[in-house]
C-alpha cells in the first residue's frame, strides 16, 4: 500500500482500525501488519515486528493489565517447542489474535493467542552436519511478518518465507555460503515495504558480514551491503588485505524510519576481537585503520541497499563492543527527531535521526575502563585503551559480554522513561597474536584468552534502570544478583516487565520501580517478552528456556541455579488476568 | 592404552619444551581404549596455544585454566581419547565439532597444549 507516502496525514484511521482487528477466524483476517500499526509509538492489539513497532519502544498500548490488577496475573496457557537446544531466545510476534514464535533450529509455531492451540508448525530441514560445526547455533532470535508471509532465517545461511495462514513454504533462498563461512542467520528479519532485510552473524568470524535486502514476494536477493569495506571510503580504512577477514555483520534486526525512507542497522565488531597493535593501530596490527563499517550504526536506503550515512560508535573497536546490540528508539524531543541506540560497551548514543550526528552520549553502566569517556558532543573516544600483546592490567571493563547485551530495553512514551538492563563485570585478558583460520571452514578469530572477574566496585551483577533516554538522568534502579538476559516490556498499564535469569518474571510500577508481581517460570529467560490482544483479552507472552552464549558464563560466575539449569528445554509461557 | 608410535612421534614434537609435569599427566591418563588419530605433525600443526587463543579460548577461559562457557581443561582427569573425541565430535548445543575442520595434527597440538597447562 502507499501509506508510506501519506503517512503523516492518512494513517490515523488505519491505526484506529487496527485497534479493532478481527479474530483469527474472521474471513477478512489480515495477513500482514498495517503500516499504521508498524509506524505507531505503541504496539496495540498486535505485536507486528520484532521491536514492537518501527519506533522500537517495546511498548504495548494495552492497559487491561495494569498496576491495580497485575497481582491477579496467572498462567493462561503454555506451549512446549521441540528441540529447544540452548533454550528459547526469540521474541514472539502477534497478529490478529494469532501468536507466532520461533525456536532453535528455526522451528516456527503459529498458535491461537487465546488458547495456545496449534494452528500450524514448521520445521525446516537444516544441514545438521554444518550445524554441529557452529559455535553460535542452533538458536533463533526471531521472525518477521509481511506480504502474507512469515520470514525466518536459518543458521545454514537461508532465508525462508512461509505462508502466514498455512505455514507452507513459499520460497527458500540461500544467501550465505555457510559451509565456508561457518556462520548463518540467527537474528530476526525486518520487513520494510516490499523487502525483507536480514543481517548475517559475524563479528569474530573472518568474513565481511553482509546485510541483505530480499524481495518479499519472490525471495530474490535485491541487494547486499558489506559491513566490512562496503564502500570505497570504507575500503581505505582497512590496511592491506585485512578487509577480506574483517568480521562485521549485523546479527540483530535494526528498524525503519518511514519519514526519511531509511533503514537503521547496527553492525558487529571487527575480527580479530582483540588487536595487539596498541596505540599504533592506525598503521600496524592485524587490521590497521578505523575498520569501517564495523561497530557502527549505518543508515541504508531500503530500496537499493546504498549507504546514506553512518556513525562509527567505536572506531577500530579493539574490545568486542559492537553496535549490533541495541534497538533504535525513535523519539521527538524539543523539536528534534532523535534516535537512541545502546552500544555493547555500556554507552548509550543519541543521534539526530536525519544524519546520525551525535546529540549526546551517556553511560548506562558504572564499570567502564576501555576509554576514560566518550565526548557527549562529538562521540570522540577520550583516553582509549588500546591493547598490546600480553597480559592486560588492570582487567578490562566491561567484559566480553558487554555492559549491554542484545536483549532490548523499552521506552514508555507516557512517562518518558527508558528502561534498560545494564551489566557490571570485567575480565582478565591476555592478548595473543593469531592468524585467521579460513580453510576448510572459517573459524572464530579471538586473539586472546580471558576470564570474567567481578568489577572493582562489587560483585558481578546486573541492573534495570529507568532513565531519561536523551540525558541518561536516572529516576530509579533495581539491582539483580545476575544480569537479566531477556528483553524488557513496558505497557500502558504503567508496568515494566523483566524476565530474569533465575527464571522469575517481575512486574514493576513504571514510575517508581516498586515490584508489584512476580512469577517463577522455573528456568532462565534469554528471549523477548510481548503483549497482545486475543478475543478481547490482553495477554503477556514470554519464552522461557536458558542457554545463550552469555548465559553459559553464569555457571562459573554464580554456580547454582545455573550449574543445574537445563539448556535443552523451553516453554512459551502466556499470562492473563484471573477471571 | 598404548599410544601408537606415530602419535608418540607427533606428541614428542608437539610437547617439546613442555614441563615434565605434562608428561606425567599424560601418563596417568593413558589406558585402554580407542587409538588416538594417526597424525603426522608438521611445524604448522604444533601451535596449539595459538589455535587456542584463536578459537578455543572463546569458551574455555584463561587459556583453559578456568571454567567459563566451557569447562576448565587444565589438570583434566579426562583421558586423551575423550578429549580428542570431544574436539572432533563436539557436543550439541555446547561445543562445535572440529573433526573435519582441524587436522589430526592440529588436534593433537591442542591436546598437548591442554596437557601442558598449569592452574
Amino acid at each position: 500500500m502507499t501509506c508510506h507516502e501519506r503517512y503523516l496525514a492518512g494513517c490515523a484511521a488505519l491505526a484506529v482500525a487496527a485497534l479493532f482487528a478481527a479474530s483469527p477466524t474472521h474471513a477478512q483476517a489480515p495477513t500482514q501488519p498495517q503500516d499504521a500499526a508498524l509506524n505507531a509509538e505503541a504496539a496495540q492489539n498486535d505485536w507486528p515486528t520484532y521491536h514492537g513497532t518501527y519506533k522500537s519502544y517495546h511498548y504495548s498500548g494495552l492497559d487491561q493489565i495494569n498496576t491495580g490488577n497485575v497481582k491477579n496475573l496467572e498462567v493462561a496457557w503454555l506451549h512446549f517447542p521441540e528441540r529447544a537446544t540452548r533454550g528459547l531466545q526469540s521474541t514472539p510476534l502477534a497478529l490478529d489474535g494469532v501468536l507466532y514464535y520461533s525456536g532453535s533450529y528455526s522451528r516456527v509455531y503459529a498458535l491461537d493467542g487465546a488458547t495456545g492451540k496449534t494452528i500450524w508448525a514448521y520445521a525446516p530441514e537444516l544441514d545438521e552436519e554444518l550445524v554441529a560445526k557452529q559455535t553460535h547455533s542452533p538458536y533463533n532470535r526471531g521472525i518477521a511478518i509481511g506480504h502474507g508471509n512469515l520470514y525466518v532465517g536459518t543458521v545454514d545461511g537461508r532465508l525462508i518465507a512461509l505462508d502466514l495462514k498455512t505455514g507452507k513454504p513459499v520460497w527458500d533462498t540461500k544467501l550465505l555460503d555457510s559451509k565456508r563461512m561457518t556462520v548463518g542467520f540467527t537474528g530476526a528479519p525486518l520487513v520494510v515495504k516490499d523487502k525483507v532485510i536480514i543481517g548475517a552473524q559475524g563479528g569474530e568470524w573472518p568474513h565481511r558480514g553482509p546485510i541483505f535486502g530480499v524481495d518479499g514476494k519472490t525471495g530474490q536477493k535485491k541487494w547486499e551491503f558489506f559491513t566490512v569495506a562496503g564502500t570505497e571510503e570504507a575500503m581505505k580504512t582497512w590496511g592491506g588485505d585485512s578487509w577480506r577477514t574483517g568480521g562485521g555483520g549485523g546479527w540483530m534486526p535494526g528498524t525503519y524510519d518511514p519519514e526519511t525512507n531509511t533503514v537503521w542497522w547496527g553492525t558487529a565488531n571487527p575480527a580479530p576481537l582483540y588487536d595487539w597493535a596498541g596505540a599504533d593501530w592506525k598503521k600496524s596490527g592485524p587490521r590497521p585503520g578505523e575498520n569501517l563499517y564495523t561497530t557502527s550504526v549505518i543508515a541504508l536506503d531500503p530500496d537499493t541497499g546504498k549507504l546514506k550515512f553512518h556513525h562509527q560508535e567505536l572506531p577500530h573497536d579493539a574490545w568486542d563492543f559492537d553496535s549490533s546490540v541495541g534497538e533504535f528508539v525513535m523519539l521527538d524531543r524539543g523539536g528534534k527527531k532523535l534516535v537512541v541506540h545502546a552500544n555493547k560497551s555500556g554507552y548509550v548514543f543519541v543521534y539526530d535521526r536525519s544524519n546520525a550526528k551525535i546529540e549526546n552520549v551517556w553511560p548506562l553502566v558504572k564499570n567502564i575502563n576501555f576509554v576514560k569517556s566518550i565526548d557527549p558532543k562529538t562521540g570522540e573516544l577520550i583516553g582509549r585503551r588500546d591493547l598490546s600483546e600480553g597480559k592486560v592490567d588492570p582487567p578490562l571493563c566491561p567484559a566480553i559480554a558487554g555492559g549491554i547485551s542484545w536483549n532490548s530495553g523499552a521506552y514508555n512514551p507516557k512517562n518518558g522513561l527508558f528502561y534498560r538492563i545494564g551489566q557490571e563485570w570485567c575480565m582478565e585478558l591476555t592478548v595473543e597474536k593469531t592468524t585467521p583460520i579460513l580453510e576448510p571452514m572459517a573459524q572464530l578469530n579471538i586473539g586472546a584468552t580471558f576470564k570474567f572477574v567481578p568489577p572493582p566496585d562489587g560483585p558481578a551483577r546486573g541492573h534495570l534502570s529507568a532513565r531519561d533516554p536523551v540525558t541518561g538522568a536516572k529516576k530509579w534502579e533495581v539491582t539483580y544478583k545476575q544480569p537479566p538476559l531477556a528483553s524488557v516490556l513496558a505497557t500502558a498499564g504503567n508496568l515494566v516487565f523483566v524476565p530474569d535469569s533465575e527464571g522469575v518474571v517481575h512486574a514493576y510500577n513504571a514510575d517508581t520501580g516498586e515490584e508489584l508481581w512476580s512469577r517463577n517460570n522455573g528456568m532462565g529467560h534469554n528471549a523477548g517478552i510481548i503483549s497482545y490482544m486475543a478475543g478481547g483479552k490482553q495477554y503477556i507472552a514470554v519464552p522461557a528456556g536458558w542457554g545463550s552464549l552469555v548465559a553459559d558464563e553464569f555457571v562459573a560466575l554464580y554456580g547454582e541455579p545455573f550449574k543445574s539449569m537445563p539448556k535443552n528445554t523451553g516453554a512459551l509461557v502466556v499470562f492473563a488476568l484471573r477471571q | 592404552m598404548r599410544i601408537t608410535s606415530v602419535i608418540v612421534a607427533a606428541l614428542a614434537i608437539a610437547w617439546s619444551g613442555l614441563p615434565t609435569a605434562a608428561f606425567a599427566q599424560q601418563s596417568s591418563s593413558a589406558g585402554s581404549g580407542n587409538p588416538l588419530p594417526q597424525a603426522e605433525a608438521s611445524p604448522n600443526d604444533i601451535e596449539g596455544g595459538k589455535m587456542f587463543a584463536t578459537t578455543c579460548g572463546y569458551c574455555h577461559q584463561d587459556g583453559g585454566r578456568h571454567a567459563g562457557r566451557g569447562p576448565k581443561l587444565s589438570k583434566s582427569e579426562r583421558s586423551d581419547e575423550y578429549i580428542v573425541e570431544r574436539i572432533k565430535k563436539g557436543k550439541t548445543g555446547a561445543m562445535p565439532a572440529y573433526g573435519s575442520v582441524f587436522s589430526d595434527g592440529q588436534i593433537i597440538a591442542i591436546l598437548a597444549y591442554i596437557r601442558g597447562l598449569d592452574d
